[in-house]
């Protein structure tokens, strides 16, 4: 067999998502072709799109072999943590804890660091971060932590 | 001709103010910065980049986030040159000859040819956007909705075609982004459409949060998951001076590169990169030293360096004058525009002449700026390049993540940007091409809206698209680009023109 791998994935992924638009775009008025309803655009962009997904992977059967790759789900996980640490931590905690602490995750994703170069980039970011978002750009959130109000 | 004048001196008076000359300035920086550093491209900085430019005034920002993909062009080729290393897709041909030409000690001779080159190229296709803005927009005004239609679906469907790999799963991006575009309130009906009752989706999917997350904070990922070796320059730069011999034989092909790059640059779905392995090509062809390329011909280093840049600036004609992006950095400029209340189209010539004519007088200051950037600080690049990577993705990192919150001053969008960034991380593995989803997801909603309108006025009759000549004639190239690419032989040639991307 000759399957490849990436393309049945790329498939599937694009059936999928025609499927669910399908079935959320059922409580969208259709209306008819010349008066298009809201429901028109997604039908025939979610039907076009399930086509391409089964040619997709009925071509994929033969065009291969080109196996799946391993996942970084380490370095993917943490970067993303961090991202959402500083989410959830950026309204309460300010600029400079949300910041650091995703800094700070992030870092973990490349073993090379070491705990003083990331102290370093961490001071010299937060300072470059107050320097373009608040002195230069004036956005609209606080710097240090506001818990107690 | 006596209004070109009138209307580019207009431009200058725009581009020279003090405010856009040092936003020029800043964006060639940072573009030649991210052309030399591998890892990260024009299409992520300018996403990451994009909310910091909402305080500035809408041509202000333009300017900025042009000179960052003009300058990228010129930075990427100086480590093409002298570490055998591409900072950027379009420079990929540029180590072909360039990194050759600096170990027989020409270093210096091929940095200046690309820099020289690079403004003499930029130079013509900025006249050339300012002669064709006007002319493309009185014919674009006789465009009714049909014609709409059928140029985006003509644009979508190069850009598909155009990218790496298998089109049909391109197509399939771009019907995705078509799709990613729906998500929002339905402007005819007021409908909410695809927003699972979250109201921070009722005005569609945040651009900037795509853009981020696909290709900003995907690549971090992408990166730290192979991690690449930097080598250390060995090679000396030498004189900066061209030989009279190199002189002789560089000019031609500086003006072909040019030519090249101008015309590949206004094609839908063309671009640098295009633009670039295009000259190399004709070159190696045309050339009457077409024997000694490979071996360091100053041609292959001239004609490509002129293309690109050609490229970089000719591609925004479709842009400026019908509203239409011709590849992903172009999308993102529609993004921007739109954000900061413009929208793109033949209108905008008139509408908007500080943007359109200081836009192309900046081209011009920028590429100035960029060969006294390039040429005497050669060396300051160099060093750049020796900064670990593990320092650099937590700057773009915290960049990307207060910048997405600042537009909208809402943590949504940065978990949205995580979202995204999954989304492009599994594209990359799956060899999904983010590029043509990109300008589906721009261009999705303006379709809808002209199909709709189109149909009205049809009265429900589809043949509208074929019978009027102009939407006629485009769908017709349309699918002819469609039946070439699937051609095998074709799309074997293609592949190996693109396969440094």
């Amino acid at each position: 067999m000759r399957l490849n791998a990436k393309d049945i994935f790329s498939g599937l992924i694009f059936i999928a998502i025609a499927l669910i638009g399908l079935w959320l775009n059922t409580e969208h008025a259709m209306g008819s072709a010349r008066r298009m309803g809201p429901g028109y655009m997604p039908w025939l962009t979610f039907m076009l799109l399930l086509a391409l997904g089964v040619i997709v992977v009925v071509l994929a059967l033969a065009s291969g072999p080109d196996p799946l790759e391993r996942w970084a789900w380490r370095e993917m996980s943490l970067v993303l943590l961090g991202m959402c640490v500083f989410g959830l931590l950026l309204e309460r905690g300010g600029l400079f804890l949300s910041s650091a602490a995703m800094i700070g995750i992030a870092s973990l994703a490349d073993r090379s660091h070491r705990p003083l170069g990331v102290l370093g980039v961490m001071i010299f970011l937060l300072a470059l971060c107050w320097w373009v978002f608040i002195y230069q750009l004036d956005i609209r959130v606080s710097v240090w932590p506001q818990f107690w109000q | 001709m006596e209004t070109l004048i009138a209307n580019l001196a207009h431009g200058f008076g725009v581009a020279l103010s003090w405010n856009n000359l040092l936003f020029a300035f800043i964006g060639c920086m940072i573009g030649t910065a991210i052309g030399v550093l591998p890892g990260i491209g024009p299409v992520a900085t300018i996403s990451l980049l994009l909310p910091i430019t909402f305080g500035q005034p809408a041509t202000t920002a333009i300017i900025m986030l042009a000179g960052i993909y003009y300058g990228a062009q010129y930075g990427g080729s100086t480590t093409a040159i002298l570490l055998n290393l591409p900072g950027e897709v379009s420079a990929v041909v540029t180590t072909l000859e360039g990194y050759k030409m600096a170990r027989k000690g020409r270093a210096g001779a091929a940095l200046t040819i690309a820099a020289v080159g690079s403004f003499f190229a930029g130079c013509v296709s900025t006249v050339l956007v300012a002669a064709s803005g006007p002319l493309l927009t009185s014919v674009a005004l006789s465009f009714g909705p049909a014609d709409y239609f059928s140029l985006m679906l003509l644009g979508l469907i190069i850009a598909a075609v155009l990218a790496q790999g298998s089109v049909i799963k391109s197509v399939g991006m771009v019907v995705l982004g078509v799709a990613l575009g729906l998500v929002g309130t339905d402007v005819q009906t007021g409908q909410q459409r695809f927003t699972f009752g979250i109201p921070e989706l009722s005005d569609g999917l945040d651009f900037a949060a795509l853009a981020m997350g696909l290709f900003g904070i995907a690549e971090i990922i992408l990166n730290l998951d192979r991690p690449e070796a930097r080598s250390v320059l060995t090679t000396k730069v030498g004189s900066l001076y061209l030989t009279r011999e190199e002189v002789r034989r560089s000019i031609p092909s500086v003006l072909r590169g040019t030519a090249v790059g101008s015309v590949l640059g206004i094609l839908p779905g063309g671009g640098a990169a295009l633009a670039s392995f295009g000259s190399y090509m004709m070159e190696r062809r045309v050339s009457k030293y077409g024997n000694q390329f490979g071996t360091g011909a100053i041609e292959g280093v001239a004609g490509p360096e002129s293309a690109n840049n050609a490229a970089s600036q000719t591609s925004f004609i479709p842009l400026l004058t019908l509203g239409i992006p011709a590849n992903a950095v172009m999308a993102l400029m529609v993004g921007a525009l739109i954000i900061q209340g413009i929208q793109p189209g033949p209108r905008m010539v008139e509408a908007q002449p500080d943007l359109f004519w200081g836009l192309i007088a900046s081209m011009w200051i920028g590429n100035l700026m960029l060969l006294i950037i390039n040429l005497p600080m050669i060396g300051m690049w160099v060093k750049l390049l020796q900064v670990p990577y593990r320092y650099m993705y937590p700057a773009i990192l915290m960049f990307c993540s207060v910048g997405i919150y600042s537009i909208n001053n809402n943590v949504f969008d940065v978990y949205l940007t995580v979202l995204f960034a999954i989304a492009g991380y599994l594209f990359a593995k799956m060899k999904m091409e983010p590029a043509p989803l990109l300008i589906g997801f721009v261009l999705g909603p303006m379709m809808e809206e002209h199909l709709r309108r189109a149909m009205l006025l049809s009265r429900g009759d589809p043949m509208v698209f074929i019978e009027r000549p102009i939407s006629g004639t485009l769908l017709a190239l349309a699918a002819i680009a469609l039946g070439l690419m699937l051609l095998p032989s074709l799309r074997k040639g293609k592949d190996e023109a693109l396969a440094g991307g």
